[in-house]
């Protein structure tokens, strides 16, 4: 892992501010970094997206700022939101349309849904009746099947996307914006896996609450700025002097799309776990790098990066059907001692990919654990206990 | 295999106690201090700071790099920095009860805030358990709050409760009500150790549920802080009695240390376990 030296302003705090104030913004519900970033210039704008897709360079290329909704926390009351569901499904469509009922999402020009599920494709409906101003966008990635049919059919939504939010903004569409905005990402994919290499390494070095913190503020930052911010965090963060203690080296799964709150990202570490890796905040600079060649047409580039290139995952369709055998094989190559699935209650696509995950788990003889949380979860207690002696059964009756 | 010496420290919500003890080649563990302290409103770290050099010196180490494994349990964040790992409360009574008691296959650790019932097999693997929930009635701070209403110590109370010859009922539900209860006995003047006998009955009560529910077999050993008070034994008998096969309830001068002793000596295991997989200094720079 290498990382270049403090760059931003950012990086001239103690590590200890840089983490307070990006709790902060975490739990602050008013986007202000949205907010300030669309002050600076009258012409800017902002749209938000579901989990767990979010096509950010086109976005960014239209003078938009791609902004992740993940629900609404563990420090938002929903009242309205409750009014629109029925109580059998995840706290994500309520606390997002508390949010939006609330005025906290005041700042975004547009929201785009991606077919994750049911509920946030019913999500998409409901979103547009209640705020028919402003642009609303269901997108549909193409799962499988004739993969040239998918590409074409991907590149001619990007187009649409792009000329409509370029209409918000008042820019021309043009190729040259958006190269420039798929090398941007590229940087900021490039810090996210220098982020992730870091924790695969020296875990003890890089807290997951401080890791996901740091995630969850490139869902509101633009790309290289937020790249720089992981930069002068890794910079900061691995100069500490943190002994390694003797913990389990465990996986998260299912935690993908309705967030869990950061109390229960600690609650697992201090339960005598290092969360490695995880799949916390999927459609965050996950992706392969689109190719930037100047030669090709930037919006097939982006295409056939979706097709080819999207993290597999629970809301991806599995052609093979070998997603178990892979999350395996992860989790040996990443030397990981367990893995630990938390899904959010009712989580369909989680919940539903659960038991053929577990069933390849178990043949590979890797050990996992399950448990379910809510976004507004606000006790920790059990899920630490059932942590806590996941990892002490790996560590002493196990092969860690 | 060479000796290996470690510690266990057991923070608890009242008080912190660690252990330093010997694991010899052949697996027998021998416990060369043992110490505990009440956290009184200090900081915990700063009276962690101050017992552990204690232990250290009790079981005569020079400093905390001669051990090979430190092992926290219970709250064990305060440890961090200290700790080499943490072991879950519940895993590290198993072992600890084993170790002062190895005809046990219950452990029933009663501390300040929780009791739980936990079933072993002869290796202290954990085969099941049950613990209370989140209310304090049956657990020390409460017999703690009752000695300090009616004026008696701490180490006083198992005494005077079998002392007397009959329990005045107490409600068995909240912490709250049987402390209201406790007040309006005393302006009923009801004397001290029926009280107490009444508190200890009800604790009992509740214990008694919680190893039937743990399926708790075989003799139990009582640890955490409630272990040393003999009325609460004496009820938890009677109580227990009641059944076909009721077991035989015992606890050991040191049941209070139960949790320290049992994470030290799974450090041990831990170290022994990384040091045939790969020289722990070398793979990830553990103590």
């Amino acid at each position: 892992m290498t990382a270049t030296p403090p760059t931003t302003a950012e990086a001239a705090r103690p590590l200890t501010t840089l983490l307070a104030d990006l709790e902060a913004s975490h739990r602050s519900l008013g986007m202000e970094r949205v907010r300030s970033w669309k002050a600076a210039a009258p012409e800017r704008r902002a749209i938000g997206c579901l989990p767990v897709f979010a096509p950010r360079e086109v976005l960014w290329a239209a003078g938009a700022l791609p902004v992740f909704i993940r629900g609404g926390g563990d420090q938002l009351e929903t009242i309205r939101g409750d009014a629109y569901y029925q109580s059998y499904i995840c706290r994500l469509p309520r606390s997002t349309l508390e949010l939006g009922l609330g005025g906290w999402l005041d700042a975004l020009d547009g929201m785009i849904f991606p077919n994750t599920c049911d509920v946030i494709r019913n999500l998409s409906g409901v979103w547009s009746s209640l705020f028919p101003a402003k642009l609303t966008r269901f997108l549909d990635p193409p799962q499988a099947g004739d993969q040239a049919a998918g590409i074409r059919f991907w590149r001619s939504e990007l187009s649409a996307l792009y000329r409509d939010v370029c209409a918000l903004s008042g820019r021309e569409p043009a190729p040259e914006a958006l190269r420039a905005a798929i090398l941007a990402y590229h940087q900021a994919r490039r810090a996210a896996r220098r982020l992730e290499a870091a924790r695969i390494e020296t875990p003890w070095r890089f807290p997951v609450d401080e890791t996901y913190l740091l995630r969850r503020a490139g869902d509101v930052m633009p790309p290289l700025e937020w790249a720089r911010l992981v930069d002068d965090y890794l910079v900061a963060a691995g100069a500490r002097t943190v002994r390694p203690e003797d913990r389990i080296r465990v996986l998260v799964q299912g935690a993908f799309c309705e967030q869990p709150p950061l109390g229960l990202l600690r609650a697992l570490e201090r339960a005598g776990c290092y969360v490695i890796a995880d799949d916390l905040t999927l459609g965050h600079l996950d992706s392969d790098d689109p190719d930037p060649d100047p030669g090709l047409d930037p919006l097939q580039a982006l295409a056939e990066a979706e097709m080819v290139g999207r993290t597999a995952s629970a809301v991806r369709y599995d052609a093979q059907g070998d997603r178990g055998r892979c999350l395996a094989a992860e989790a040996k190559r990443l030397h990981a001692d367990g893995i630990i699935f938390a899904a959010p209650s009712f989580c369909d696509p989680a919940l539903l990919d659960q038991p053929r995950l577990t069933k390849a788990l178990g043949d590979a003889q890797v050990p996992y654990t399950a448990f379910k949380y809510a976004e507004n979860t606000g006790q920790f207690q059990s899920i630490r206990e059932q942590a806590g002696t996941f990892a002490d059964s790996v560590k002493l009756w196990g092969h860690a | 295999m060479h000796r290996l010496t470690t510690a266990g420290i057991d923070i608890g919500s009242s008080a912190i106690k660690v252990a330093v003890v010997d694991e010899e080649a052949d697996g027998q563990i021998t416990v060369r201090s043992a110490v505990s302290e009440r956290i009184r409103r200090r900081a915990p770290a700063q009276v962690l700071g101050l017992i552990f050099e204690r232990a250290l010196a009790e079981a005569r180490v020079g400093a905390a790099a001669d051990l090979a494994y430190i092992a926290s349990t219970g709250e064990g964040d305060v440890a961090q920095g200290l700790r080499t790992g943490h072991f879950y409360g519940m895993t590290s009574h198993a072992r600890g009860g084993l170790i002062l008691e190895p005809r046990a296959r219950t452990v029933l650790d009663v501390g300040a805030l929780y009791a739980r019932a936990i079933q072993v097999d002869e290796h202290a693997k954990v085969l099941s358990y049950r613990m209370t929930s989140q209310c304090a009635a049956g657990t020390g701070q409460f017999v703690e709050n009752i000695a300090r209403y009616l004026g008696v110590r701490l180490d006083e109370v198992g005494d005077i409760s079998n002392a007397a010859q009959r329990a005045e009922p107490v409600s068995g539900i909240c912490a709250v009500l049987a402390e209201t209860d406790v007040i309006n006995m005393v302006s009923r003047g009801i004397a001290t150790g029926e009280i107490l006998r009444g508190i200890h009955e009800s604790i009992a009560q509740q214990l008694a549920k919680l190893l039937r529910a743990a399926r708790g077999k075989g003799p139990v050993l009582m640890t955490g802080g409630l272990a040393a008070d003999a009325g609460l034994r004496a009820a938890l008998t009677r109580r227990l009695g009641e059944d076909d096969k009721a077991p035989e309830i015992l606890s050991h001068p040191r049941s209070l240390y139960a949790g320290a002793i049992g994470a030290a000596a799974w450090g041990a295991f831990r170290h022994r376990k990384l040091e045939r997989a790969a020289p722990i200094d070398q793979e990830a720079g553990l103590a």
